[in-house]
């Protein structure tokens, strides 16, 4: 156990120590932090424009009024589901393309390698100094957040709303650890860093923006088809084959849960907590099953001797 | 100290090393000879538990390589050829991190002692990065010895260093090897360096051992020749 806290602790430490990812980091915290205080003012400017029209029709001796708008808190967090989606997984990236490849290049893993540790605990100890950068990187965001939120916005957050919130960032830490994951795989099988970053990068877009612009597509696609030859009177949100689509992407799947907890989407706003894990549960497990098969696969792989 | 009996390694149908047989007294400096590619790097990856042998066996301080891998490397050092370390961090944080995972305790205590032992004290909160590549190398030993090993492993120590270097880095391993009674085994190019710190020679080529004793015996074996040199192409030249 020593040995995987002393190697999680020198992920941590040399990771705070790379510039560009310092530069990476700020830049998530920065536009993260822009995005609660755009949602807010947006938020706060709708309210005023509807206290504004009361006043207008007050003035003109109306007595019906139009209902409020109907503005549920968390939405104003909205943006910050693309944020960790595309920046986050980035970070995520950055973090874990060196963790073998770098250290092999460089003769570090031997050095490691002839300490009394097991090749496992390797993997362990940089699972958990990934995990506890990323983690810690979450943590600052989400109290950045909180207090942006309650200072822009002049709402607190309920208990419920606390927790979707906690959910959002345990489903988001769940996320880039994937993407860590599968960035510390492909480090374990390649010699070159390079490459294994160009190959992360390739695998971020295709996830994050290919797959679902392809799922969008054909649901305008099917939207179109179906107002053109008048068959059905109601277009249906989600097509199966977009669905399909999506299944490839976490992206797309973490972005469709993160909707549903920070109320984004009308129809589950005021749901459950419970019951919309239970709705997303499926869309759960496939963003969750990639990381956790590449995991086996990285502590399997680390057991060859050409790893070194 | 180190015992190999008809240790082998094959890739495939490459043969790495075969047959190596050969001993390794306690608090001798054994210097392993050979050209490049003649298995020396292989030969040191197997003892020290990085690779698995495909044939033979190997035992340090009594424990077998393979079986009793954890608690062989308790009692080994090792420095590769080429080591940059962790190039952000510092001397200090660098030797923190492998004194901790060789489960050194007062580690700061005992990182100031071999630094002192070093001559490196003045630049030990000064990122790696920024050190020559002597400096390097000494962090290095200083890495391989933090838990005081039983036996160094040293591949091309000094390949790479300036005069100065070389002579620095004979003197670290001739008081290591005086003061703490550290067994060395050395791979290397330098015949000159061998006469001058080893005292137990061993000759590799193609995978095959050629000739092991002290170097005083093998001298001796060859008195028409006039250096190590002559005599490393003598049994080069003989056996092949």
């Amino acid at each position: 156990m020593n040995g995987i806290l002393t190697l999680a602790g020198k992920e941590m430490k040399t990771a705070f120590k790379d510039n560009i990812f310092i530069i990476i980091t700020g830049l998530f915290v920065i536009l993260s932090v822009i995005s609660v205080y755009v949602g807010s003012s947006t938020k706060n400017a709708e309210m005023q424009a509807y206290q504004d029209i009361i006043q207008m029709l007050k003035s003109q001796g109306e007595t019906s009024f139009p209902a409020p708008p109907q503005i549920f808190h968390l939405s104003v967090l909205s943006n910050i589901i693309s944020y960790v989606s595309m920046i986050g997984a980035v970070v995520a990236i950055f973090l874990g393309f060196e963790t073998f490849s770098g250290e092999r290049v460089n003769g570090m893993l031997k050095l490691i390698a002839v300490r009394p540790v097991y090749r496992d605990q390797i993997v362990t100890g940089k699972l958990l100094g990934g995990g506890a950068v990323i983690g810690l990187l979450l943590g600052v965001i989400l109290i950045f957040n909180i207090t942006l939120f309650i200072v822009v916005s002049g709402m607190v957050p309920s208990i419920s709303e606390l927790v979707r919130l906690l959910l959002f960032f345990l489903l988001a830490f769940a996320y880039l650890m994937v993407f860590y994951i599968t960035t510390m795989f492909v480090s374990i099988k390649t010699n070159d860093s390079a490459f294994g970053f160009l190959l992360m990068m390739i695998v971020w877009i295709t996830v994050s923006f290919v797959l679902p612009q392809l799922a969008d597509s054909q649901r305008s696609f099917a939207y179109a088809l179906s107002a053109t030859a008048q068959t059905v009177t109601q277009v249906p949100s989600d097509t199966v084959i977009s669905k399909t689509i999506e299944l490839f992407s976490p992206a797309a799947q973490f972005q469709n849960i993160g909707k549903n907890l920070l109320q984004v989407v009308p129809e589950t706003a005021n749901a459950s907590i419970l019951s919309i894990i239970l709705q997303q549960i499926g869309a759960i497990f496939e963003i969750l099953i990639p990381g956790i098969v590449l995991l086996t696969m990285s502590y399997k792989s680390v057991q060859k001797e050409e790893v070194l | 100290m180190l015992i190999t009996e008809n240790l082998g390694k094959k890739y495939g149908e490459f043969t790495a090393v075969e047959d190596l047989s050969l001993e390794v007294k306690e608090r001798s400096v054994f210097g392993f000879l050979g050209h490049n590619g003649a298995g020396k790097t292989t030969t040191i990856s197997m003892l020290t538990t990085l690779i698995l042998p495909t044939s033979g066996r190997a035992f340090i301080g009594g424990y077998d390589v393979v079986k009793d891998n954890l608690k062989v490397r308790n009692l080994l050092g090792y420095l590769p050829e080429s080591v940059t370390l962790y190039g952000d961090l510092t001397a200090v944080e660098n030797l923190r991190f492998f004194g901790k995972l060789s489960g050194v305790k007062n580690i700061d205590s005992r990182i100031d002692e071999i630094l002192e032992m070093l001559d490196f004290t003045e630049w030990k909160n000064k990122k790696i990065k920024t050190y020559s590549k002597g400096m390097r190398q000494r962090i290095g030993i200083a890495q391989a010895i933090l838990h005081k090993p039983k036996l160094l492993f040293l591949d091309e120590p000094t390949s790479g260093l300036d005069p100065q270097g070389t002579k620095a880095m004979r003197d670290i391993l001739q008081k290591l090897n005086a003061e703490w009674g550290t067994t060395i085994f050395m791979n290397t190019h330098l015949l000159s360096e061998v006469t001058k710190i080893c005292t137990d020679i061993g000759i590799i080529s193609n995978g095959k051992l050629l000739a092991a004793d002290s170097l005083e015996k093998i001298e001796k074996r060859f008195p028409e020749e006039k250096s190590l040199e002559e005599i490393y192409f003598k049994i080069e030249g003989v056996k092949q």
